[in-house]
């Protein structure tokens, strides 16, 4: 992915920098809201990092003008201010997602490879499938290898994030977020169990596992 | 289960509030007073006019009186009767009776006396009915008082006079009197109540002010009509008070804040070098340290997001409240929860009704997620976790986690929900001890509070009850 990080704080972009070049990321950066608006309109990029508070034009007016002049790339705002008026805010601008600060370099992977593949899955699907694993998003069924698989509402949703970021590394704080909405860290491992209840589902029976742990990051569903 | 309030007498409870406020109290005293001076000012007006008359009446009929007893001793019965026709027929004030020894009437205005003799030698004061005609003739009941002496020689003497126009005077002022009292009695309790009021609005004010400001909007302040009195003086201290307590509040709260917040940067970006240098690191060894390293980083910044986060709460910068159903709230936290439980031996418990309340969904959940963080982390395996929605006794909203766990000592739970604090007990187990502020501080934003009490365990592990109780809406 063709990425453009626009972050004033050298520290904080060489670090972000480095982290998606470690992943395999091409990445450009940029110190200024100007500068940061024309070449995300001029450059052809996957997707774009923005912080929230950047000198010259801050990073909500900045994706505003990006979005009212037809950028389409996805984008990740990164900022201290945490509170959910503020992601709110974020994404009303425009933005897909909001990581706040300090975030582990998973969590900044996982974001940034999620975004890439929503910007090119944009068609509605009805159908998810991974390996033998299928989901029917509109019977609302899943089938692994031919035999059904029963699961509750909200596995059912654990299961549809996975699918939909199926190879990519999914963290725990994506998946409060994304599956049950909520913008705190509960200090128990509340997720991992829901985890791994799906997993006693989905890959129990099967000899080949599809739903991998990935140490100090999160999960990954993989065929 | 103890509710956080005490206990109002129950006499008090049922008093219209007017009735209750000082000001009503002092207007009673006040109309009392009042009653007690007019009592006093109607009882002299009372002597002074049909008393003087009164007392004016029985004068002459002492020196009538001394007169005829002159007579008699001057020149016995003869005299006396002599006296007595004279004066009968002079149609004067008085009437006269005079009977000789048998009893029969000898001369005077009345053939039989209208009351009982004294004996000899005595003299008594009568007061009597009796019959009369008026000038045209018609019959009438009159009253009269008079004075009757058996006298020694044997023989009755009675003096009377009509009253009528007395009794009319006395009357007539009884009438004053009362009524004017009732009249008095009922003004001034109706200047109380005007009064009162007026005072209690003022007061009422005040109460709001300060009501306000312990809702955690430190800026409101007291209104001063500029009238100078008592209540503008008292407005007026109370504001320069809170101003004062305005800064301090603001000065403290920023101190820790902005510690927090300044060094939130710094810390970032030594996690940025350590996550660096982990990506560098060859040694395993290396690898460890750095990696330990980023834990206690991230401990730390946690800390600080969560003191953050508890600042922003208290000063009510955060939220945007709605009306919901709170078990909407905690069935998903139910559902959230559920499975940890059962996975550390656990059983746990969810009844729910369905209650409405005025609230932010992330802030309630944010808090009721730490209240089941702390159950399912103190509570030992075995043990069972009970989340509930109800209404108390109040009618408010209750939310409550209870474990089995050791619980709170009674003594402790008002320090347990204070900033950083953590008991003795829980020092082992992680987590920044903000848990049951932050819960307090958004059961406060929500104009209600969270009360500690004991859980479901058994004696000696009474666990613990945490109740997040909000205003039903």
């Amino acid at each position: 992915m063709r990425v453009l990080v626009i972050e004033d704080d050298g520290d904080a972009a060489a670090f972000v920098k480095r982290v998606l070049s470690e992943a395999g990321h091409f990445v450009d950066v940029t110190g200024d809201g100007e500068s940061g608006l024309s070449k995300a309109r001029e450059g052809d990029y996957d997707a774009l990092v923005v912080d929230r508070m950047l000198p010259g034009m801050d990073g909500l007016k900045l994706l505003k003008g990006y979005r009212d002049a037809g950028g389409r790339a996805p984008a990740l705002f990164l900022s201290a201010l945490g509170e959910v008026d503020h992601r709110v805010e974020g994404l009303q601008a425009g933005g897909d997602d909001y990581l706040v600060k300090p975030y582990a370099p998973s969590e900044l992977v996982a974001r940034v490879e999620a975004l890439g593949r929503r910007a090119t899955g944009d068609i509605p699907t009805t159908k998810l499938s991974v390996g033998g694993l299928e989901m029917d998003l509109l019977a609302r069924t899943v089938v692994r290898d031919g035999s059904k698989i029963d699961l509750q509402p909200r596995e059912f949703r654990l299961l549809e994030f996975l699918m939909r970021h199926a190879g990519q590394v999914v963290t725990r704080t994506m998946l409060l977020e994304k599956v049950w909405d909520y913008h705190f860290d509960p200090q128990t491992n509340v997720i991992d169990v829901h985890v791994s209840r799906l997993r006693g589902k989905i890959d129990k029976d099967f000899e080949k596992p599809l739903l991998h742990t990935v140490r100090g990051a999160g999960y990954r569903l993989e065929a | 289960m103890k509710i956080g309030r005490l206990p109002v007498g129950r006499f008090t409870a049922r008093l219209p509030a007017l009735v209750r406020t000082t000001t009503f109290r002092l207007a009673l005293l006040h109309a009392s007073i009042f009653i007690l001076f007019a009592a006093f000012l109607l009882f002299y007006l009372y002597y002074e006019t049909a008393g003087h008359l009164d007392r004016q009446a029985g004068g002459e009929l002492n020196a009538e009186f001394q007169e005829l007893s002159a007579a008699y001793r001057g020149g016995g019965f003869d005299r006396l009767n002599q006296a007595v026709i004279e004066r009968s027929s002079a149609r004067g004030k008085f009437f006269y009776l005079l009977q000789d020894g048998s009893g029969d009437k000898v001369a005077g205005d009345f053939d039989v006396l209208p009351a009982a003799a004294p004996e000899a030698g005595q003299v008594v004061d009568v007061k009597f009915d009796y019959d009369a005609r008026t000038t045209n003739g018609d019959p009438s009941r009159r009253s009269a008082e008079g004075r009757i002496s058996r006298l020694q020689e044997g023989g009755v003497l009675m003096v009377a006079y009509d009253v009528g126009e007395l009794g009319e005077m006395n009357r007539r002022v009884s009438i004053v009197v009362w009524r004017s009292a009732a009249v008095g009695f009922v003004l001034s309790l109706i200047g109380g109540v005007v009064v009162s009021r007026s005072a209690a609005r003022r007061a009422e004010q005040l109460a709001r002010t300060t009501e306000d400001v312990m809702g955690g909007d430190l800026s409101r302040r007291a209104p001063v009509f500029g009238s100078g009195d008592e209540f503008d003086r008292l407005s007026e201290q109370l504001n320069a008070m809170l101003a004062k307590l305005e800064r301090l509040v603001i000065s403290s709260r920023s101190a820790g804040d902005s510690i927090a917040h300044d060094l939130r940067s710094p810390l970032t970006r030594l996690r940025n070098r350590l996550e660096g240098g982990l990506l560098e690191a060859n040694a395993e060894g290396q690898k460890a340290a750095l990696a330990r390293s980023i834990d206690d980083v991230d401990g730390v910044l946690d800390t600080f997001n969560a003191i953050l986060r508890l600042s922003r709460v208290q000063a009510g910068a955060s939220g945007s409240f709605r009306r919901l159903n709170a078990s909407g709230i905690t069935d998903e936290l139910a559902e959230l929860y559920q499975p940890v439980c059962e996975e550390k031996g656990l059983t746990f418990q969810y009844s729910h009704e369905d209650l409405f309340v005025m609230a932010d969904r992330d802030l309630i959940a944010q808090a009721m997620a730490n209240l089941l963080d702390n159950a399912v982390k103190y509570t030992p395996a075995g043990g069972s976790i009970r989340l509930q929605t109800r209404r108390n006794g109040a009618g408010e909203i209750e939310l409550l986690v209870a474990d089995t766990g050791p619980g709170i000592p009674v003594a402790d739970r008002e320090r347990a929900v204070e900033r950083f604090v953590r008991l003795e007990q829980s020092r082992s187990l992680p987590g920044s001890g903000l848990g049951l502020s932050l819960a307090a501080a958004v059961a406060e934003a929500h104009s209600g509070r969270l009360v500690l009490a004991d859980g479901d365990g058994a004696v000696g592990t009474p666990g613990l009850a945490a109740i997040l109780v909000l205003p039903a809406a």
